[in-house]
């Protein structure tokens, strides 16, 4: 097959090819021309950036014909074995394929002999993360003390699984992600070369892709050639990367930020249409809602968000209205569809559902500024002002949080008589309260008991039932009085009368509970009795209701 | 089957035919798309040209034969020993890789479910995937090209495959299986644009089946105890069918959003339920069928992780009447 892939057609050969990795490049030419060049190195950095390049073009350099240098010839026969990877001196292993500590021992017995025509005999590991814990053991003495004549480069995309003992061993050199700017200077002058036609913002496309590698961005420029010729066409470029039209984008964005959902499928279904992939739909959403935000921190953005200025323009339109808690939730949301979407089996039903939930959630409001209010709030009470009712749930932004407090509502209404709550008028059952805190059961018990006929102050008439007459003596009726007084706070004129059975008087306090007790009762009965689960219970037994116990006393 | 006569993915076949022409063939690619619209046909497709002995995949020729056969000896084909495939199986393979072909002008490798490869043998294959031998081609083809390494996609070309259009599959329903319109629509709508599924053993789940269950679900409600756990039971011995059970209700829940915000019918799949859909569609909210998908979609992902099934059914037929 005579073609070869523009990565592996384009490779690297000098230093001076190496795009993005001048730090790494300079240091290593360094090395060699001040002849301090260590034994050990170890490449690290993302796919693609040129770690197994900068191995063979080191390598290279340090085997050349000319002696050691920066600029190693390609000429001579050590230079020309290792571009095509067969040299006898310089080992290239596939640390993946050999990860058991045999192949290493293998390694160690063939290090002793000098090389056979080199300089220095050069082991290359690539993908060395994949060796077996016993394997690197194996390693460790001899990558310390190595014979002279040996040098050993590893490479990996993983460097965190490599034990620290191999590290604290190797020189090690980080290899960075390739910026856009250096990565669309090298794509033209590989398009130029293999003369290809291509506009600017096609490369900027194509190199985007990338994400920072080069043979991500040469792979894809590989299927762009073999898909449109010689001859890219934006468009084109487009639809074969699956790229959603940014319109679309917009589109998508306003109608979440105008709360229409309906819209939102609507714009699901045109992407699915167009055959895009929802995965890709979304990262492009989520780089959109991105430059949003950092419109919003932001004045002059620059360099952060990289889009001409008619699309600032509307993006800065489409940021104007929203609020900056809205987007990062947005944002935040998108970002975790993302990665659902990734395993998702149906990905166009997760992409409508989170596009529905975006577009009908309420306004935001901060954390921040809802525990300010809540602290407000909290203050406010203590200092005894009445909370104001409304405008401070209003504000709460889901409708929710409203509707929460309530069902609790109903108990405390029902025991509010009992409890007889302090609610800043003087009655009946406070006096009662009142004088049960005081610690005179005695007398609490008697009033419980009684009923109340008749409180206009400064009168007080109160009726006991016969039996219970006869306790209140002149003593009792003393200390009724004077808690009264202290009570009510005001002159109190105490009568007492004596209710035969047939009298019709107010029901007392203690009447009034055991009455409520009972209709709570019934009350319980008849729920339990209409409980779907019950009723085929009964079916299936045929049995009845024997007695209805409560268990939980909060509800009724 | 000739590339011409493989059914959509026009795009697909121009840029591999592109490739054939000009000879800009790539040494590794990565076909990438929904199980069952293709990716392997095509491959194969695009195999058989390159070994013909007319250059054209005339399936006629000795070597187009043997492919059809699958019995060229060119020809590697990997898949998953068990769950998954291991690194042994690429050992072997680069072994294979290293010799010269037999009879063709190269060898081929297939590697059909890349996203099985284990994290050892995707490792392993990666030195074999940079730089192969001359002459040969490696393609993956994967469902979920996420899974893969990064490191692999990279070295790949990408051929993306998309779902069959909705109303093509139907056609092809139509005239393949003697089905009537709405028939075939509600099954390519199922089918989610695969001939595999479309094709497979769940057409009497996903035609007839449908109404009843769908029916049953619908007349859960929270109170009713008793049916939903009965309910649960049953789905428990649909051992076979069950994710494809949890399709059809994924589905219609997903129909109801779409009538609630008032989408064209033709965008529905369960198009033969609309009086269902149409009594449902008020007595609903769209936050109640939010829940109810996303209690559809946690109860997948647990089932595909080995829970007790019963329990996971029970707990998701109380989300979904509960909501």
């Amino acid at each position: 097959m005579s073609y070869q892939v523009l990565a592996r057609k384009w490779r690297p050969q000098f230093f001076e090819d190496l795009v993005g990795q001048e730090h790494v490049s300079q240091t290593l030419k360094n090395a060699i021309t001040a002849d301090r060049v260590h034994h050990a190195f170890l490449f690290t950095g993302a796919r693609g950036v040129g770690k197994t390049s900068a191995a063979r073009i080191f390598a290279k350099a340090l085997n050349c014909q000319t002696g050691p240098t920066t600029q190693p010839c390609g000429v001579c026969p050590s230079c020309v074995e290792i571009t095509n990877s067969q040299g006898s001196d310089v080992l290239e292993i596939d640390g993946a394929s050999n990860t058991g500590v045999d192949d290493i021992r293998e390694l160690r017995e063939s290090i002793r002999y000098l090389p056979s025509q080199s300089r220095y005999k050069i082991y290359i590991i690539d993908e060395v993360h994949m060796l077996s814990i016993n394997a690197f053991n194996a390693l460790l003495k001899t990558l310390e003390e190595p014979p002279e004549h040996a040098k050993f480069i590893f490479a990996t995309t993983e460097p965190h699984k490599i034990p620290i003992t191999i590290l604290s061993r190797c020189q090690r050199f980080d290899f960075k992600k390739i910026g856009l700017a250096p990565l669309q200077i090298r794509l033209r002058h590989i398009v130029d070369k293999e003369n290809i036609k291509v506009e600017d913002s096609g490369l900027t496309i194509i190199a985007r892709s990338g994400g920072g590698s080069m043979r991500d961005a040469l792979s894809t420029l590989d299927q762009v050639i073999a898909f449109c010729g010689d001859q890219i066409d934006d468009e084109e470029l487009q639809s074969l990367l699956g790229l959603v039209s940014r319109s679309l984008l917009l589109e998508t964005v306003r109608s979440i930020l105008e709360r229409d959902p309906g819209r939102s499928l609507a714009l699901v279904q045109k992407v699915d249409e167009h055959g895009h992939s929802f995965r890709q739909f979304c990262q492009q959403l989520v780089e959109l809602v991105r430059s949003l935000v950092i419109l919003k921190v932001v004045a002059q953005p620059g360099e952060l968000i990289d889009v001409g200025e008619a699309e600032l323009e509307e993006i800065n339109t489409l940021a104007g209205p929203a609020s900056l808690e809205d987007l990062q939730r947005l944002l935040a949301i998108l970002i975790r569809t993302e990665a659902d979407l990734a395993i998702s089996n149906y990905p166009r039903l997760t992409m409508e559902m989170v596009l529905v939930k975006l577009a009908g959630m309420p306004a935001g409001v901060e954390v921040a500024t809802l525990i300010k209010r809540l602290e407000a709030l909290e203050a406010q009470l203590a200092s005894g002002i009445p909370a104001p009712k409304g405008p401070a749930v209003e504000k709460t932004p889901a409708p929710q949080a409203v509707a929460a407090p309530q069902p609790e509502e109903p108990a405390v209404k029902q025991s509010a008589p009992l409890q007889a709550v302090d609610t800043g008028e003087k009655n009946w059952a406070g006096l009662v309260e009142f004088v049960k805190n005081r610690h005179k059961p005695r007398i609490s018990s008697l009033l419980e008991q009684s009923s109340l006929l008749l409180l206009e102050l400064p009168c007080l008439r109160i009726g006991m039932p016969g039996r219970y007459f006869s306790l209140a003596d002149s003593d009792m009726r003393q200390a009724i009085q004077s808690l009264a007084v202290e009570y009510f706070a005001t002159e109190v004129k105490l009568e007492v009368e004596k209710i035969g059975n047939g009298d019709k008087v107010p029901l007392s306090l203690h009447e009034e509970r055991t009455q409520q007790e009972s209709d709570r009762q019934k009350k319980l009965r008849e729920n339990a009795v209409e409980h779907p689960l019950v009723k085929s219970a009964l079916d299936i037994f045929g049995g009845k209701i024997e007695s209805v116990k409560p268990i939980d006393k909060g509800f009724v | 089957m000739t590339f011409d006569t493989l059914i959509g993915h026009r795009q697909q076949k121009n840029i591999l035919h592109r490739a054939l022409s000009s000879q800009h063939l790539a040494h590794a690619y990565l076909f990438e798309g929904p199980d069952g619209v293709g990716k392997k046909m095509m491959a194969l497709a695009f195999v058989r040209a390159r070994l013909c002995e007319n250059g054209t995949g005339c399936e006629t020729c000795p070597a187009c034969l043997k492919v059809n056969n699958d019995n060229h000896p060119d020809i590697h084909f990997l898949t998953a020993d068990g769950a998954a495939i291991k690194i042994e199986q690429i050992r072997a393979l680069q072994q294979e890789l290293s010799l010269r072909p037999l009879e063709g002008n190269g060898k081929f490798c297939l590697i059909d479910g890349a996203e099985h490869l284990t994290n050892g043998a995707a490792n392993a294959l990666l030195k074999t995937l940079e730089e192969p031998q001359p002459g040969t081609m490696i393609i993956l083809l994967t469902s979920q090209p996420e899974t893969l390494l990064p490191t692999i996609r990279s070295r790949c070309q990408r051929l993306p495959f998309m779902r069959l259009p909705k109303q093509q599959l139907a056609n092809l329903l139509v005239q393949k299986l003697d089905l009537g319109d709405t028939e075939a629509t509600v099954l390519a709508a199922l089918s989610e644009g695969s001939f595999k599924k479309a094709l497979g053993p769940n057409r009497e789940l996903f035609l007839e089946k449908r109404h009843k269950l769908i029916q049953t679900l619908s007349a859960l409600s929270a109170g009713s105890t008793i049916p939903t756990f009965t309910f649960a039971d049953e789905l428990e011995t649909e051992k076979e069918t069950l994710f494809d059970i949890l399709d059809i209700f994924q589905s219609f829940y997903r129909d109801l959003l779409l009538l609630k915000h008032n989408r064209p019918l033709e965008e529905l799949v369960n198009q033969d339920l609309l009086e269902i859909l149409q009594h449902q569609k008020h007595s609903t909210t769209t936050a109640s069928l939010l829940t109810k998908l996303k209690a559809l979609e946690s109860a997948r992902f647990h089932l595909q992780r080995n829970v007790n099934r019963r329990l996971a059914l029970e707990v998701m037929l109380m989300r979904i009447t509960a909501a």
